[in-house]
């Protein structure tokens, strides 16, 4: 009895019954869950799909009613209406609630509870498996199969992820839906949906059956082949053609039961490649497939006509995939379970030969995006211990190689004269820095560098690039040498990890004891620069500075810092290494001890420019995958005399090849161009422009761009104006100022 | 929200049976990383016998030690891997998408990242 138990469906209440699915619920009112098509009532087909509960694509044959549930039935024609947000008037909007994640581990993971699966399952435990069985009737809906295998559960409770051993798939068949004219009608129900609805005591009315009937359902068997359904909105009879005579038979029903045969519902199978997992019972069975229709909805879910897949057979699609791809077929609320066989059967009419199912992907089931994203992180950025300082100057963050890093302080030209002119802070905790220690450092880093090592000085540093075994440029940083046998390496905030990977599992690879140590997120660091950074620094308490490319410990504001003296910006630069809980203190020291140098922060974007000036190189911007140190112009770098290094064997053979690709500096009058802007010659694209800005202290655009063909060329066009390639840098080719 | 605080000690990057070896204080926990690295949380130096040890102080790590219902409302729906069964035990993964660590003992868990994802565990656990 229904007791009150109501469910609402467009906008009206009805009664249900215990046990009631949502589509029993509305076949016993007298309606049809959708606006017509065939009820399997076992969640294989999207003619039951509804909007339950504000979410659209419901199966609502898998939806237990309970008292107040809300259903809206999608549109005839035309997509559900979605949730509607309104951005102006977000004072009311109350976002989905948060989708729960419970992960668990299991051994033996059986998915279907059907008799297949309750035999593999006691199969297994006989064998001491532990086994997990899930089934969508105990509303553990199995949506996935991922790599791991990782199965994906929808549940009343949230999503569940369980990592399993091994996956048995059991999941049984699906009966076939009819493709004919008038398909499409009310009054359809295969004949395992029959069962249920009689079950149920939902009345049929006058019920044929086509194939072999249900048994303990009334209904009136008819013979022949199935031609057509007729009538509107509602079947009102059903088209038969006598085997023998083609003679059409037409006999009046209210319902038509359907027991077409079945296809394996083995879409999780299909999505599970090579990973632990079988396919057992009716899944595993290769049915027959049905006779290649000639007329007639083929995908319901998408609405693709036998005709439609003539169409694109004719345009010569002809394999399965891309049929699938060009006429939709099978992409679907269903994903093919409806389709499947019947364009398997079409290919095959055509071919001879029956093509393999069609890949399946995640999801099976349609999920809400809460769903999909339920457990899943973006991926995290770091802040350094100067964050809050840099917000509290107004810059502006953006996240940069992993990590929040300032790009502007409200003004980068302002920011940028700071440097040239005066004196200026730029945060550079974000670079990596590794300590390597041992008595085989000398030998380990000359094999991982192309730089010589052994005739660094204790407190000196050089420049080095970073090379795979195909020479081909992967970072670049400083390396100092803290002691005969330990040194500190500097990479790229964006390079770091796999700098730090690289180095690892080269040490590991050569067998040499070397101690490495990442200090990347331990220690922070400040860059002075300019002009007047060597003044700021002896007012707070380093006298005793670093030369160029020198390197000492010392203490800075009573900070003790590793003070490294070198140049990205193109003016004397100190940077200072400390432990991260004394950064604020030293960034707020250097700050007000430089207010009247004119001391200000400069952020990423005025670094941009102040490095381009000084045609400095940054990895990953201005290098490409394939960017050897001859096409960077950096051949300077690298030290062939030695005996070996990572590289070396690949840039002895490609020095052999033509120089037909390079990096080079580019200058013309007026504002810079955007960065990827084609290099045009004689008519044609040549190359690319990596980094431009408009250089405040020369007056006119610098560039650094790949030339693509040689010769290369003195003039080119970018941007419809003349560009003159000229060697970098562009500011003090001499590098007095660094070295000041 | 959950509260990390600072966790100091001291790093030491040696051979493993340096390691093995080195004497600690009583109230130092001694979290291994890997064979040829520790952290030793409240210890300011060791002794050890490879004289080419990295030893550092490090700062730059944050915590909060958690009971065990507070570890399973907190952590446990976010991280994707199986904890270890033993305990004291140390388990290393991402908690809630961060590079985490935790060290697993009777009755409490030390919960520690990097201090520059300190904001985003902070943020991702409430």
């Amino acid at each position: 009895m229904t007791d009150g138990r109501r469910i609402i469906l467009d906008g009206r209440p009805i009664p249900y019954e215990d046990g009631d699915s949502v589509a029993v619920a509305m076949m016993r009112a007298g309606e049809h869950p959708q606006h017509g098509g065939t009820i399997c009532l076992a969640g294989d087909c999207g003619n039951c799909a509804a909007a339950v509960d504000g979410v659209a694509y419901v199966r609502t044959c898998q939806t237990r009613a309970r008292p107040g549930l809300v259903v809206r039935r999608h549109p005839a024609v035309g997509e559900p209406v979605l949730p509607a947000v309104d951005k102006m008037n977000l004072a009311g909007y109350v976002p989905a609630p948060r989708i729960r994640v419970q992960r668990e581990e299991a051994d033996l993971v059986v998915i279907g509870a059907g008799d297949s699966g309750v035999a593999a399952a006691t199969n297994a435990e006989r064998q001491g498996r532990t086994v997990t069985v899930l089934d969508a009737h105990d509303e553990m809906e199995v949506v996935a199969v991922y790599a791991g295998p990782t199965i994906i559960v929808r549940t009343r409770g949230g999503m569940l992820h369980i990592n399993a051993r091994e996956v048995v798939v059991a999941t049984g068949a699906a009966e076939l839906h009819p493709v004919c004219p008038g398909s499409s009608l009310i009054g359809l129900v295969t004949a395992r949906a029959a069962r249920q609805l009689h079950a149920a005591g939902v009345h049929l009315g006058v019920a044929v059956a086509i194939g072999a009937a249900p048994s303990g359902v009334p209904s009136i068997p008819l013979q022949g082949r199935l031609l057509r359904f007729e009538g509107e909105g509602r079947v009102m009879g059903v088209v038969m053609a006598d085997e023998g005579s083609d003679r059409e038979l037409t006999t009046a029903c209210d319902t038509v039961i359907l027991d077409l045969g079945n296809s394996p519902r083995d879409l999780l199978s299909r999505m599970s490649g090579d990973l632990p997992v079988t396919v057992v019972g009716p899944a595993a069975d290769a049915f027959p497939l049905p006779e290649c229709p000639t007329t007639g909805t083929v995908c319901p879910c998408s609405n693709v006509s036998v005709e439609d897949l003539q169409g694109v057979w004719d345009r010569g699609f002809r394999e399965l995939e891309l049929v699938k791809r060009a006429s939709l077929v099978g992409t679907g609320t269903c994903q093919g379970s409806v389709c499947l066989p019947y364009v398997r059967s079409f290919i095959a009419d055509r071919t001879g030969g029956i093509p393999d199912p069609f890949t399946a992907r995640p999801a099976s089931r349609q999920i809400t995006l809460a769903e999909a994203a339920a457990g899943v992180h973006i991926d995290a950025f770091r802040r350094t211990p100067l964050h809050d300082e840099h917000i509290a100057l107004g810059a502006r963050m953006d996240r940069f190689g992993g990590w929040w890093r300032p790009w502007h302080y409200g003004d980068h030209v302002a920011e940028y004269w700071s440097v040239r002119e005066a004196v200026s802070l730029g945060d550079v905790s974000t670079l990596g820095k590794l300590i390597v220690s041992g008595p085989d450092a000398v030998e380990f880093l000359e094999r991982l560098y192309p730089t010589n090592i052994a005739d660094i000085r204790v407190g000196r540093s050089r420049y080095a690039l970073l090379l795979n075994e195909r020479g081909h440029l992967m970072d670049d940083g400083m390396i100092c040498r803290e002691a005969e046998s330990r040194f500190v390496l500097t990479f790229t905030s964006a390079g770091a990890s796999h700098a730090e990977m690289w180095v690892r599992d080269w040490v590991d690879t050569l067998g040499l004891r070397v101690h490495v140590l990442d200090r990347t997120m331990s220690l922070a660091a400040i860059n002075v620069t300019g002009p007047l950074a060597g003044q700021l620094l002896e007012r707070v308490g380093l006298s005793e500075q670093p030369r160029f490319l020198q390197h000492v410990r010392a203490e800075v504001a009573g900070v003790p810092c590793h003070v490294m003296r070198l140049s990205f910006t193109g003016e004397m630069s100190f940077e200072l290494h400390h432990a991260v809980e004394r950064s604020v203190e030293l960034w707020r020291s250097l700050m007000a001890h430089g207010h009247d140098l004119g001391i200000a922060p400069h952020g990423l974007q005025a670094l941009q420019a102040l490095r381009l000036e000084k045609g400095n190189v940054i990895v990953g911007m201005d290098s490409e995958l394939d960017s050897t140190p001859r096409r960077l112009g950096m051949e300077w770098a690298v030290k062939m005399d030695k005996p070996d290094f990572i590289g070396r064997s690949a840039l002895a053979r490609t020095a052999q090849l033509p120089d037909d690709r390079r990096l080079v500096g580019l200058t013309m009058p007026g504002m810079a161009p955007i960065e990827g802007s084609p290099i045009w010659f004689d008519h044609e694209v040549i190359g690319h422009v990596a980094s431009s800005f408009t250089s405040p202290v020369l007056g006119h655009a610098v560039m650094l761009g790949w030339l693509k063909r040689a010769p290369f060329p003195e003039q080119v066009e970018v941007d419809g104006r003349s560009a003159s390639v000229v060697r970098p840098p562009f500011y003090d080719p001499e590098g007095s100022r660094a070295r000041a | 929200m959950l509260a990390l605080e600072v966790i100091q000690g001291v790093r030491v990057v040696a051979a493993p049976e340096a390691l093995d070896a080195a004497r600690w204080g009583d109230q130092t926990v001694v979290l291994r990383f890997a064979a040829d690295d520790a952290f030793a949380i409240g210890a300011t130096d060791t002794d050890l016998t490879d004289e080419h040890a990295i030893i550092v102080g490090e700062t730059a790590f944050v915590g909060a030690w958690l009971t065990d219902d507070e570890l399973d409302a907190w952590v446990l729906p976010h991280i994707e891997w199986p904890l270890p069964d033993y305990r004291p035990d140390l388990a290393q993964g991402f908690v809630a998408g961060v590079p985490a660590k935790l060290w697993l003992t009777e009755g409490r868990t030390l919960l520690l990242c990097p201090a520059a994802y300190a904001h985003e565990l902070s943020e991702r656990l409430r």
